[in-house]
């Protein structure tokens, strides 16, 4: 009971208790000691970096005299690079890995070990497709959601009708391929008759293949309105492109970015709306969800409630962007343009 | 005896023009195969994408000449363009000279730590350089501390430079990093096959112990090479910051392929000693071109495009070598028939 009074009165200062919503919601207790692992898809990449700056704060907020270690890949080794290092946390008996997966389900026998070896499978960013091996997938925004903003961007900066074509990452990056899909499904609808979407092609997250993609995109049909990078690195070097060769003004680029890489190309009109969440907050989540799992103070089962200390109250339930998998929704994203860009730039 | 046969001519003519023959049915094909192809964007596309590759093909070639091979330079051309853009995005102001001389001596101090390895540690330079992949690339995560080099941080000159044009034909621009690029390459051709250190290269490359004997040092010159390619990496490094601006650890991937396919395809031999420095040029361009020409095929999978790079290198070497080892037979039967039929009109005319 004490415990308890100590706990709500610890919470009271975040928003989680406030809201009033605490009394089924778990609270984090602080201290107890869980050695976790955060793996993102491979090093180097902003966002990634961000997530673990979230990590770190969430770690030090909740005392964990553990370990929480950022290790990824090199980029040219990511899949095989992620297995490695989930095979590796298993036989260190790590309590908790968060995989950010870039190796679809090749991944499941190596994070089968690490359950096996009493490790909590955290996923975020990008899950494991078959939900096997994974005991809940920390979701960044509803996927089907991402879908529908892109057709809606594209909409927006199409004026309703044109060509559309998508600037992916890897072929089989799970995340981006399932927003294509998502967005594939949210162009059926009737306002979106008026789009077309032409083609489909991959820049690795590689600056200049993602670089050399749009620049054919654009040559291979003269009437393309729009490029949809749903990745920070393709947007990026789809709209540097575009500024080179001055076609900003017949090809815009869209799709996701980071407000403080694309300042200057939401400015000048070469890439006017695109879209993001917080990946600082989706580490803080992430490490959230995963302390709490591997302290034994949630069991990662459909309907439980936690708090995640200044973000609020969070629900496990099931995927439904999955036939199978557990996911913790965080949602919203912002759509950033002119009006607000440079503000968010500035943080 | 003067009539002229296209078999007169050097090996080394043969192949370029083999190589200009190829590139010309290559158009053609492509011209078929897709709609708008000639265009003068098909060619900025082409000209500008080359000027990197085209730098680094030259600096490989030096490498192949002297029978090795270096295949560090993507993680060369990465750490260069990353650290590079790391001191003008701190110091804004910096002489441009100055950037661009420090990214020529990061890539020739790797160069060197390459070269030194292999000629006077006499470890294989295959060993070596596959060593300096992962370790040049390693260095470029660790340095990075996971941070990327952002387009909106650098300074405007480097920014502007891709867009810079020398001149245009037409519609045709000719961009100034392109001209930098065929000026590099040139020069190192003219050093090469001009000068005297710089035909100690095919001599290394063609037989070491004769070079040896001759009183070259081997050893020096072979290092030299290392350095060389690790420069002009360096200096490509300078360009794919300019051209791509934002800068991540995988910047430069799987160039080590690319560069190794346009040195084979432009016909210098893989085992040393023979080859030019613009057929390595020749070559970039030929892999630029079917690069961004096959990208634009409808029935094209993306990944079947590094597999037609393969398949290019592997043809490429082939065809030289049964199409040389032809040639050759083909021109010692010419002669020694030429020479028995002069013996014979000689014994005629005698009688």
């Amino acid at each position: 009971m004490n415990n308890v009074s100590k706990l709500c009165i610890a919470a009271l200062v975040s928003a989680g208790c406030a809201t009033g919503a605490a009394a089924d919601a778990v609270m984090a207790q602080k201290g107890m000691k869980a050695d976790m692992v955060l793996l993102p898809k491979f090093l180097g990449i902003l966002v990634f970096d961000q997530a673990n700056t979230g990590a770190q704060e969430a770690h030090a907020e909740l005392e964990n005299p553990g370990e929480l270690l950022f290790v990824g890949p090199t980029p040219e080794n990511s899949v095989a690079g992620q297995i490695e290092i989930v095979t590796t946390a298993a036989t260190q008996s790590r309590d908790a890995v968060m995989i950010s997966n870039n190796s679809g389900d090749q991944i499941v026998p190596a994070a089968q070990a690490a359950k096996d070896a009493g490790a909590k499978v955290v996923t975020w960013d990008s899950p494991i497709p078959s939900g096997e091996a994974e005991d809940v997938f920390v979701a960044q925004v509803d996927f089907a959601s991402i879908g529908e903003v892109m057709a809606e961007m594209a909409h927006s900066i199409l004026g309703g009708e044109g060509q559309m074509a998508v600037l992916s990452a890897t072929p089989d990056a799970a995340n981006q391929n399932s927003w294509i899909a998502a967005m594939q499904d949210a162009l059926k609808a009737d306002m979106f008759s008026g789009i077309e979407l032409v083609d489909i092609v991959y820049g690795d997250d590689q600056s200049e293949k993602s670089y050399d993609r749009a620049l054919a995109l654009v040559d291979k049909y003269p009437d393309l309105g729009v490029i949809m990078a749903p990745t920070t690195v393709g947007i990026q070097a789809a709209s540097k492109a575009m500024q080179d060769e001055g076609l900003c003004d017949e090809v815009a680029v869209s799709g996701l970015g980071l407000p403080s890489e694309m300042l200057s190309y939401t400015l000048n009109g070469c890439a006017t709306e695109f879209a993001l969440w917080s990946f600082v907050d989706l580490g803080y989540l992430t490490y959230y969800t995963a302390y709490l799992m591997a302290t034994g103070q949630i069991k990662g089962e459909i309907g439980e409630s936690f708090v995640a200390g200044r973000m609020g109250e969070y629900t496990i339930e099931k995927d439904p962007t999955r036939e199978n998998g557990l996911r913790v929704l965080m949602g919203p994203f912002t759509v950033y343009n002119a009006s607000n860009i440079e503000a968010a730039a500035a943080e | 005896m003067n009539r002229w046969s296209i078999a007169d001519l050097s090996p080394q003519a043969l192949r370029l023009l083999a190589l200009l023959a190829v590139m010309v049915l290559v158009i053609l094909f492509f011209g078929t195969q897709i709609d708008r192809y000639y265009s003068t964007r098909m060619f900025n596309r082409v000209s500008t994408s080359v000027a990197i590759m085209a730098l680094i093909a030259t600096g490989q070639a030096l490498v192949v000449l002297t029978r090795n091979i270096d295949l560090s330079v993507g993680s060369i051309v990465g750490f260069t363009a990353y650290a590079v853009g790391g001191v003008v995005t701190r110091f804004p102001d910096l002489n441009p000279a100055f950037a661009i001389g420090a990214a020529v001596l990061t890539g020739a101090a790797f160069g060197a730590f390459n070269g030194f390895f292999v000629a006077y540690a006499r470890i294989p330079a295959i060993i070596v350089t596959l060593g300096t992949l992962a370790l040049f690339r390693t260095f470029l995560v660790e340095y990075s501390g996971a941070k990327s080099i952002i387009t909106a941080d650098l300074p405007e000159w480097i920014l502007s430079l891709p867009r810079t044009n020398l001149f245009s034909i037409g519609n045709l621009d000719i961009r100034l990093t392109f001209a930098v690029a065929v000026i590099v390459v040139v020069v190192v051709h003219l050093a090469v096959t001009r000068l005297r250190i710089g035909r100690k290269f095919y001599a290394v490359g063609s037989n070491p112990e004769a070079a040896v004997v001759a009183g070259i040092d081997s050893r020096r010159i072979v290092f030299l090479a290392f350095i060389a390619c690790g420069a002009l990496s360096g200096l490509a490094g300078f360009m794919f910051l300019s051209r791509f601006g934002n800068i991540t650890v995988v910047a430069g991937l799987g160039f080590e392929l690319k560069s190794v396919a346009a040195v084979v395809v432009g016909g210098v031999n893989i085992f040393g000693g023979s080859g030019t420095v613009i057929g390595a040029m020749l070559g970039a361009i030929l892999v630029g071109l079917l690069d961004a020409s096959l990208v634009r095929l409808q029935y094209m999978s993306e990944f079947w495009r590094e597999a037609i790079l393969g398949f290019l290198i592997l043809a490429a070497v082939a065809i030289d070598s049964v199409f040389m080892r032809r040639l050759f037979a083909w021109r010692y039967a010419r002669r020694e028939k030429l020479q028995a039929r002069l013996s014979a009109e000689g014994k005629a005319k005698g009688e």
